[in-house]
């Protein structure tokens, strides 16, 4: 019997989808073992076609993107009604995604920077005419409902979105692996007593030997495993877009507490290196981090 | 009957809304500052009651994670303090912590969050003043920031 599935988007830029459109042939194996309920990336449903399904009849529910309007909210929850196991599908609905920066500030500061002082913006107008309003900051979406299952990414690779739909089918268990991009990586390792760090763009990247011990700053010792270490295979340094193996709790924290071991500098020096340390240790978990509950509790006292 | 009412009359201005008693972690390290904590205490010197110390080998071993979380939960400040550098019984234990130490300065500045809540002091196990006057430095410091964000408010 086909599982009744249905897939989920919030705010988000839908590369969850491609990833998963990327199986090509493979999709033929999965395919014909689903019933679709829900996908608008792909089919035209409206948001009633998901609202009329019984309480808990959908297997698997995916949800992808994060709850930045409140219409996200609804329809996460929404979600999480119809569906037997809720799946958090890529780093923005695991860790809230790269908008999960924009908790640096208000959301009147965001929407006066985005829609009013924008460089290209000629007609200054915020849109609130038959739109849903935005909410204050971004939660991670296992924070407003629960989730049985979390596959983080940005996106999952098409690998990633395979194994876990066939353990969903199958009914075996979808664990996440407790290890780094750089246990998958195959460039080589030394000692480390790094000096200086380097944009990417400066100097020539050897292609052979480890990332940060030529001072570039690669985050796979505090990434998840999941990836094959696709970007240091590709001579680009790990961003940590898949969010933290599980058993850590807070990502940047966990990268400062390896770059302080591994670095041979000032503290001023070191400081200088990282003038945006939000940016370059929370690239899609900052929503998710203690600092960012702290600072959005910080700015709603203070208003 | 003298000394029940003084009682009384402190824990009453302990809980009045003027008088702010911040709530503040020490995590201090085995080798010196516990060790001067300790000395501190044997000598009598005075300090202000509202520092809970937890011991750790070495501030190396003080994860960043640590120090986030206690503000989390509601931490009105952390205070590390640990041999002074060169001083060190594993050798680079507090050079390893002053580095995450400046690196966390920054993040909680740019996130917006005063980057005085979290201090970082040298006291060694002879130092015993000098762990006192951290302490009381320490607490002033944060009465004037006033408490946590994430004990304000909602909370």
């Amino acid at each position: 019997m086909p599982k009744r599935v249905a897939f989920a988007q919030l705010s988000s830029c839908w590369g969850c989808d491609q990833s998963l459109v990327d199986l090509h042939l493979r999709l033929l194996e999965v395919l014909p073992q689903l019933e679709i309920k829900y996908w608008p990336a792909v089919v035209d449903y409206k948001l009633s076609d998901l609202e009329r399904l019984p309480k808990g009849s959908l297997h698997v529910g995916f949800v992808e993107g994060s709850c930045r309007t409140q219409e996200d909210v609804h329809l996460l929850e929404v979600m999480r009604e119809k569906s037997q196991v809720l799946v958090a599908w890529g780093s923005c609905s695991c860790y809230g995604g790269v908008q999960g920066l924009a908790n640096q500030w208000s959301i009147d500061e965001a929407i006066t920077r985005k829609f009013l002082k924008a460089d290209t913006v000629t007609d200054p107008r915020v849109p609130d005419e038959n739109v849903p309003g935005f909410t204050d900051h971004i939660v991670p979406n296992p924070d407003i409902v629960p989730f049985e299952l979390i596959i983080p990414g940005c996106p999952p690779t098409s690998d990633n979105i395979y194994d876990a739909v066939v353990a969903l089918l199958t009914g075996k268990p979808f664990d996440l692996p407790d290890r780094t991009v750089c246990d998958e990586c195959p460039r080589e390792r030394e000692e480390k007593h790094i000096k200086e760090f380097h944009r990417t763009y400066e100097g020539h990247i050897d292609p052979n030997k480890c990332l940060l011990d030529q001072g570039y700053l690669c985050l796979g010792f505090a990434t998840i495993g999941l990836c094959g270490a696709q970007c240091p295979s590709a001579n680009s340094p790990c961003k940590g877009c898949f969010g933290p193996p599980p058993s850590i709790k807070d990502h940047g924290a966990k990268i400062i507490a390896a770059l302080g071991a591994i670095t041979d500098m000032s503290p001023e020096e070191l400081k200088s290196m990282f003038p945006d340390p939000i940016g370059s240790f929370y690239f899609t978990d900052y929503a998710a981090s203690f600092i960012s509950k702290i600072a959005t509790a910080e700015r709603s006292d203070t208003k | 009957m003298k000394s029940s009412t003084k009682m009384k009359s402190t824990t009453k201005s302990k809980t009045s809304k003027e008088q702010f008693e911040p709530r503040i972690l020490a995590l201090c390290c085995n080798w010196c500052s516990y060790a001067g904590a300790d000395l501190a205490g044997t000598s009598r010197l005075q300090m202000p009651p509202n520092v809970r110390i937890i011991r750790v080998n070495c501030t190396g071993r003080i994860d960043p994670t640590f120090i986030l979380d206690a503000l989390y939960q509601g931490a009105d400040g952390v205070l590390i303090s640990g041999c002074h550098p060169g001083d060190c019984h594993y050798t680079t234990g507090n050079l390893k912590m002053r580095a995450r130490f400046a690196l966390l300065q920054n993040l909680l500045e740019e996130a917006g969050v005063d980057p005085r809540r979290i201090h970082l002091q040298w006291a060694s196990a002879a130092e015993g003043d000098v762990f006192a006057d951290g302490i009381r430095g320490m607490v002033e410091r944060i009465k004037k920031l006033g408490p946590s964000p994430m004990r304000r408010g909602g909370k």
